[in-house]
């Protein structure tokens, strides 16, 4: 206690000082930054691990370029050691078990220390831990009038085996330093955020005769039945207001893209192919849809109205692109660029504008499938495949940096954010 | 409760009589909202078998109740000539299980991606249906499910392995 009051004085103090600060419009030059950890900062595996999530927030922003080794001082000191004062900023932290856990976080201008964000975060719940440091460094993102980052405070869902016809749906941070399995036992797959606030989300249960999707709230665990269908049903994407969703479904057997209005039930049936549609996407103001189909007879890439029946390719190279997501007026999609049947193949990424045109590489090796935009459509998330289990990625579309973390030995099935 | 109030408070008293031009500096509280909602846990199912699979008569199978497995090239879903005396097999004995419902399951090897490994296992099944529809056998006798590659019966990095999960199981539906 007495401990914050101090703090609070040196804050009223530095904050009180004649700040002089020039933002850098755009963001497109990353800021150089020196992080400090308050000598007094908690310790151990907690500390550290918070340690290289910040410097992990900071790289994927791609708005900063963070100092490579941990440094150490005096959290309340207002004076800027002179070999740091090449940086732009100086970010000091510290980390308390104080009512809970608790990260105070300060902000200041290398070149003359004067103060340009100041805050502490709490929290009860000392397992969600990374989400201090990720709503942190959002902020100070923020502070610095930087294109938001705001993506890096959401949860990451997603579905991973355990055993043959067995699964488990887990809660997790984007580092997966945070992690809470959500649903275990039985076979429960193709989890979908449900709505903006991430407060439901939609998978599919095995658990009965017929696949079922059903709808959890996270928070106070009411589930809903939406859909049942023959075959296989998932939920592919959600309308902005939640009110809609595309599901693919196959009620006689044959696999086709339906839009659910979750409120009535009702079920319209947008694609009607004898081969396959999956992976249905709102693009165009969700007047239409990109999907996956193997209508030319390999998978690929179509567009299609909701309204319409005509179906035009969307990508013209690649055969056999199976899985994409669409952002606004972009697509990003997975194409298999090799076809062993007896050993792992290669899965490259791209990033389109929706119409097919400018396509761009993202990867050049591996298995990398899953992609998923952030939800300003700045940052793709994948998943890196291997026979030793799964890796997750991102990829920041404007400064084309990339960050990986270990996922462990599991396999991920689905994966949304 | 009480105590992080007043010091809430005594934030804003302290930082609201500091002039400065440094940007967003408002709501430096402490900031814990979204971060002590707890999620929930739950369990959904207790699973559903899994099939072993077994050498019968020098083919594996891995379907119950009398039916033999049907076997798939990669990607495909087509059900090839050498799989046609399983499929007459097959319709024998549904014709001699009787009433029962038989639950046709669809399944994958590990190279395929979520949604469209799900279809294909779905076609797979749907063509083992048909197959047994052109034999005589009601379609209203049959329910279909795709288990992806969620329920392989071998897990080698061999391509008899993968050979082997390229399968539709039939089974008794209970």
């Amino acid at each position: 206690m007495k401990k914050f009051l101090i703090f609070l004085f040196v804050s009223s103090f530095i904050f009180g000082a004649d700040a002089k600060l020039t933002i850098e419009k755009g963001g497109d030059a990353r800021k150089s930054i020196a992080i400090i950890e308050a000598n007094d900062s908690l310790g151990g595996s907690k500390g550290d691990t918070l340690y290289s999530i910040l410097l992990a927030d900071m790289k994927v922003s791609g708005h900063f370029l963070p100092s490579k080794e941990k440094i150490q001082g005096d959290f309340h000191s207002t004076v800027i050691p002179a070999n740091l004062k090449s940086y732009q900023y100086i970010l000091k932290y510290k980390l308390t078990t104080e009512a809970g856990l608790s990260l105070y976080v300060a902000l200041y201008n290398a070149s003359n220390g004067s103060a340009i964000f100041q805050k502490s975060y709490n929290m009860n719940s000392q397992s969600k831990y990374p989400f201090l440091a990720h709503k942190a460094i959002s902020d100070i993102n923020d502070a610095l009038n930087l294109e938001s980052i705001e993506w890096i405070n959401r949860y990451v869902i997603f579905s991973r085996y355990t055993e043959p016809r067995k699964s488990e749906i887990v809660l997790a941070d984007y580092t997966f330093n945070y992690q809470k399995t959500i649903i275990k036992g039985g076979l429960n797959l193709f989890p979908k955020w449900g709505d903006k606030d991430q407060k439901s989300f939609y998978y599919t249960s095995f658990s009965g005769k017929l696949p079922t999707l059903y709808r959890l709230n996270i928070y106070n665990g009411k589930k809903d039945a939406i859909a049942t269908s023959a075959g296989m049903l998932v939920c592919s994407d959600v309308s902005k207001n939640g009110e809609k969703i595309l599901a693919t479904m196959a009620p006689e057997g044959q696999p086709d893209i339906y839009e659910i209005d979750v409120m009535s039930g009702a079920k319209k049936r947008i694609t009607n192919f004898g081969g396959i549609d999956v992976g249905g996407r709102y693009v165009d103001d969700e007047s239409r849809i990109v999907f996956v189909s193997n209508r030319l007879g390999y998978a690929n890439i179509f567009k299609q109205s909701i309204n319409g029946s005509s179906v035009v390719p969307v990508v013209n190279r690649g055969k056999n692109n199976n899985q994409c997501d669409a952002f606004g007026g972009k697509i990003v999609y997975a194409s298999r660029e090799t076809s062993s049947a007896s050993s792992g193949n290669t899965f490259n990424l791209y990033l389109a504008n929706s119409n097919g045109g400018n396509i761009y590489p993202l990867t050049a090796s591996g298995e990398n499938q899953y992609p998923r935009f952030s939800t300003n459509g700045k940052v793709v998330l994948f998943v890196k495949n291997s026979r030793d289990g799964s890796q997750i990625g991102y990829i920041n579309l404007e400064t084309k940096q990339s960050e990986l973390f270990s996922l462990g030995g599991k396999k991920v099935q689905s994966i949304d954010w | 409760m009480k105590k992080n109030l007043i010091l809430s408070i005594t934030v804003l008293v302290l930082l609201g009589g500091c002039a400065q031009k440094a940007p967003n500096l408002s709501g430096n509280v402490s900031d814990a909202t979204g971060f002590n909602g707890e999620s929930v846990s739950t369990a959904d199912g207790n699973g559903i078998s899994s099939p072993n699979g077994a050498m019968i008569d020098g083919r594996y199978n891995s379907s119950s109740d009398g039916f033999q497995s049907i076997y798939f090239s990669f990607g495909a879903y087509n059900v090839e000539s050498d799989m046609y005396s399983y499929i007459a097999k097959n319709a024998e004995n549904i014709e001699n299980i009787g009433g029962s419902q038989i639950k046709i399951e669809g399944n994958c090897d590990e190279f395929g991606t979520d949604e469209y490994n799900y279809a294909l296992g779905l076609k797979r099944a749907k063509a083992v249906k048909e197959a047994l529809v052109s034999k005589g056998i009601s379609a209203d006798k049959f329910v279909l499910v795709s288990l992806g590659e969620s329920s392989p019966v071998c897990n080698e990095p061999t391509e008899i392995c993968y050979s082997r999960n390229r399968r539709v199981d039939l089974r008794v539906s209970r």
